[in-house]
């Protein structure tokens, strides 16, 4: 069985290792083998902890804690070993904190495309912690928090009580500027067991109720002047799956640092159910067959976030290769 | 492996077909017909290698085999010496000229 990997990150000092203390306090993530960079960040030490491997602790909940000591494959791996062996509680799925400077897209794409990994996990979730108060400058001086941000599925914001409601509302519109399709929510609303933070996302049995969340057909209001744009895709008749896929995939290869984040959802020939595709950088997921089209339009929308793309000759590209691959495959 | 055609099989990649309603190679010959297409201004050529490989062949007579659609784009490179760019203008306006 493929275990599910939700992802937490955020730039350094935004508040993850805090939310992970509350959860842990909580005691409900019985089920979840918790992977952080340090023992001693979290806290647990006050905890009442027993060592059931090196750099591996059971908490009072039932929740496994390890740290990834160097590669993250091998920590997977070994968690999942241990797990096999009954030597740790069979866990249902694995919280994985990044380090601050981590840009998530080497992260996924491990998770993706490692042949060990692969068939052991899955990736859920990918959950970005913003710091209202240091949002401003991070994302001027930093370019990892542009990638945090944009890979997200949802934003938590933390240190809103620190400033004014103002600051969080311009926060809140440019986060939605920068990723549209990203669930945002107040770090101090999240409770252990919630879906927002634990969810299987797109790859999970909600999946269409995750489809509606991305918003893909919302207008986009596309800001040139912004650090990342946002460009979206359309396709009016249902489109040829292997035009689609020579495109992209030769777009990924020659463009993929300038794409951060890609989400659509696809009318394909023969396909009687709409495909969802979604990205970060040069790593695609693989596509899911969503069991019905959530409501409103039914055609085919990809939306982009970019970053010193050209945008028009994105567009032109995609209904090139689209419309004369479409007449040979 | 592919019942029909006895095919072991490529990677996985998110390219690859979404049904089981045609044969494999049928699948795999329609998207190199589509690559062709597109790296032919560049004076390409991809062709079926055993119905799991690619072999990408240059102007030069130089050829190189690839596995997979990501080398497959990395060969082409590097037979080229440079990037195969969607976004190239010259090759969008062979695109869009074609009928």
């Amino acid at each position: 069985m493929s275990l599910l990997v939700n992802v937490i990150t955020g730039f350094l000092g935004s508040g993850k290792t805090t939310l992970l203390k509350r959860l842990l306090a909580n005691e409900q993530l019985g089920d979840t083998a918790l992977l952080i960079n340090e023992f001693g960040e979290v806290g647990i030490d006050n905890l009442l902890v027993e060592e059931v491997a090196p750099g591996t602790v059971l908490l009072p909940g039932g929740c496994v804690c390890c740290t990834v000591r160097g590669d993250l494959k091998d920590a997977l791996l070994g968690l999942h070993d241990r797990r096999s062996r009954g030597e740790i509680p069979a866990f249902r799925r694995v919280l994985l904190e990044t380090t601050g400077l981590a840009d998530p897209a080497p992260i996924l794409a491990t998770l993706n495309q490692d042949l060990q990994l692969r068939r052991r996990f899955h990736l859920g979730l990918l959950v970005t912690v913003v710091d209202a108060q240091h949002a401003e400058s991070q994302a001027r001086l930093h370019p990892e928090w542009l990638g945090q941000v944009t890979a997200a599925d949802r934003l938590l914001i933390s240190k809103a009580d620190v400033v004014s409601m103002a600051v969080v509302n311009d926060l809140k519109e440019r986060l939605n500027l920068l990723n549209p399709s990203a669930s945002q929510a107040m770090v101090t609303d999240i409770t252990s067991g919630d879906d927002l933070l634990l969810g299987e996302g797109v790859q999970g049995a909600q999946a269409v109720e995750e489809v509606r969340r991305w918003k893909l057909f919302a207008p986009v209001r596309e800001s040139r002047h912004s650090i990342a744009q946002v460009c979206c895709l359309e396709f009016d008749k249902p489109l040829n799956w292997i035009a689609f896929g020579v495109w992209l995939s030769m777009l990924l290869r020659c463009h993929g640092e300038r794409i951060l984040r890609v989400k659509g959802i696809l009318d394909v020939i023969d396909s009687p159910q709409p495909i969802v595709i979604h990205g970060v950088q040069h790593c695609l997921h693989t596509p899911v067959h969503l069991s019905t089209w959530p409501e409103g339009p039914q055609y085919s929308r990809v939306v982009f976030i970019v970053r010193d793309l050209d945008i028009d000759l994105l567009r032109r590209s995609f209904n090139a290769f689209l419309r004369r691959l479409g007449q040979v495959a | 492996m592919c019942g029909l055609c006895g095919l072991l099989g490529e990677d996985a990649h998110w390219t690859d077909p979404l049904g089981n309603d045609l044969p494999r190679r049928r699948e795999r010959l329609r998207r190199i017909k589509a690559i062709n297409l597109v790296i032919a201004p560049f004076r390409l050529s991809v062709a079926d290698f055993q119905g799991a490989s690619y072999l990408v062949q240059g102007p030069t007579g130089r050829q190189e085999m690839a596995n997979g659609l990501e080398q497959l784009w990395h060969q082409a490179e590097s037979i080229l010496g440079r990037a195969l760019d969607p976004l190239d203008t010259q090759l969008l306006d062979h695109l869009e000229a074609q009928p």
